[in-house]
This record gives structure tokens, sequence and C-alpha cells, in this order.
């Protein structure tokens, strides 16, 4: 199919090894293929130069290879621009990491990742109104204190209505994570893993949040490959 | 994206973005080579949804500044 020890772009790892590929072109317009080790494969594409681009096109070619295969597999989505120098490395690590892979597939079979945002108004500490103007050592170290206070019981808030709308959510996933205020105005940035068949009642609870809190903005996006729930590192043997 | 939730193509890019560059199967050791070009264009995302305070200011950024045009000039 290829140069056994030419430069090799991996999409994804997954069960299903012996179903035949049906998807479309990867990178540079070459077809993906799999590298089978007993039940699961690594499918990958020769590049023809050990560089990818990080275009929108190339992040969709990626992206559509790995939705394809989600079609008939369980799928272990590959980060962006994860490349292998040769075919005998990739077999390697799929037998070096092999229970691990499996396991990590039977998490994932059935399910896929849900992505939410939610954006608030709420975005800075209260400024303290009474800004010193003549700061005296005294006064500058009180009005420091205030603003501390502030910053903490912003946090505080944030923290509280955001495991409050996550853990509403998280009970109807199998798997989940969730981050606060990756930036002031981002309450809450969180991925879900949900079964095939309850995404409907998943999207109706995310509604229902919605409707009760008017005032945040929710961005819901998937499904998605489950990117966040894929919680592997290949250690590549040097040689 | 075949069932999108919500299909916002700059948000969706972006949470696309989110995903691939930092996210998924990944290799240790130095056998990627394209991690350089790949974490630029993550800082350039991360600058952008920090600066972000509206979606509608979202998607004009994203406009603005296509991944494309986030790679390192050499």
């Amino acid at each position: 199919m290829s140069d056994e020890n030419g430069t090799l772009y991996l999409y994804a790892i997954t069960d299903q090894a012996q179903v035949p590929l049906c998807v479309g072109p990867g990178l540079h317009g070459i077809s993906p293929y799999g590298l089978v080790h007993r039940d699961i494969a690594a499918v990958v594409s020769p590049l023809p130069q050990a560089k990818v681009l990080p275009t929108e096109a190339n992040a969709w070619l990626h992206e559509s290879v790995v939705e394809a295969l989600m079609a008939e597999r369980t799928v272990l989505p590959a980060r962006f621009g994860t490349i292998l120098a040769g075919e005998a490395l990739v077999q390697a690590a799929l037998m070096a990491h092999y229970d691990n892979l499996v396991a990590n597939l039977r998490c994932l079979r059935g399910r896929v990742e849900l992505g939410l945002r939610v954006l608030w108004d709420d975005d800075e500490p209260s400024e303290s109104s009474r800004q010193p103007t003549n700061s005296s050592g005294r006064a500058y170290l009180l009005a420091r204190f205030e603003e501390q206070r502030l910053d903490r019981a912003w946090r505080e808030r944030a923290g509280a209505l955001a495991a409050e709308l996550h853990n509403t959510l998280a009970q109807k996933a199998a798997d989940s994570t969730y981050q606060v205020l990756l930036t002031p105005r981002l309450l809450l940035t969180a991925a879900y893993l949900v079964e095939r068949d309850q995404l409907t009642t998943f999207k109706a609870a995310v509604h229902s949040l919605r409707e009760d809190h008017p005032i945040l903005r929710f961005l819901f996006t998937g499904p998605w490959p489950a990117y966040s729930f894929a919680r592997i590192a290949l250690r590549i043997a040097q040689g | 994206m075949s069932e999108l939730v919500a299909r916002e193509k700059e948000v969706t890019l972006l949470d696309l973005l989110d995903r691939i560059l930092t996210k998924g199967v990944y290799v240790l050791g130095d056998i990627t080579l394209s991690v350089a070009d790949v974490d630029l264009v993550y800082i350039g995302l991360k600058i952008l949804l920090s600066s972000t305070d509206k979606v509608e200011e979202m998607r004009k950024l994203a406009a603005q500044h296509p991944v494309s045009e986030a790679r390192r000039e050499r």
C-alpha cells in the first residue's frame, strides 16, 4: 500500500479491524488504510513530508476521516498532527499499548462526545467602590484586601454555578470533564460522553438548563468523536 | 459534522480545534514533527478565546484570523 518506512499520519485507533475501511480521502488527498494488530487497527495515510500544515481545511479533513470511521467502528481519535515514522513503529505502538487501547475503546463503545461552553455576564469581580486617591500605606492595603475578597467571592460564585450546571448534565453522561473560568467570561467549559441512544434526552436536559438560566449563553456542539475521553499517550521506542 | 446541534461554523471550528489540537491519542517522544506549528496555532486560539466578550466577536475574530494564517513565518 505504501513505502513501509515512509512517514505516516495517524487519524485514529479503532476496533473492528477486519471491517473494510469506508472513508474518503485523507490529508493530501491520499486514502487512509488500516494497520491491524489482533482486533484493533491504526488508521493512517502516507505523508509526502513529515509535516502537516495546521490549516482549517486540514483540520476538517482529519475530522472527516475520524467521523467516517465512527459510522462502523468505535474510535479513539488521534490528536491533530500525530505523525509516525513508518509502519513498524505504529505496529509496535499497537502491540505495546494493546491492553490500554482495548480498555479505552470499551469505555467509548456506543458513545459520543458533546461539548458545552457557558458564557456569563458576571465576568469581573465588582470594583471596590472607594479607590484610595491619596493612598496611605494603610488605605492601600485595605483596598488590596477588599480587592482580594471580591475576587474570591467572584470565583466562588462561578464555581458554584458551574458545578450546578455541570452536575445536572454529568448525571446523564457516562463520563465528563469540566473546567471553570478558562477566561473570565467563560464560566464553564465541559465535555460529556453520552450514549448515542441518549442524545435526545441529553439535548433536552441542556435545553431545560438554558430555559432555567436565560441570562447565560449556552454553546452546545456535537456529537464529536470522543477526543476528550481518548486518554492514551503512545510511547514510541526510540531506535 | 453530520448531526450538529449548534451549527454556527466559526464557533464549531473553535470547538473542533480545541479538541483536535489538545485532546486525543498522541505520541510521546520526538516522532511528532509538526508540534511547533500546531502549538502556535493553539496559542492563537487561546488568545482568541480569552479576548472574546461575545459570541458575535468570537465569530468576527475567527473570520479575521483564519487558522491558515496563524502559522509561524519562517
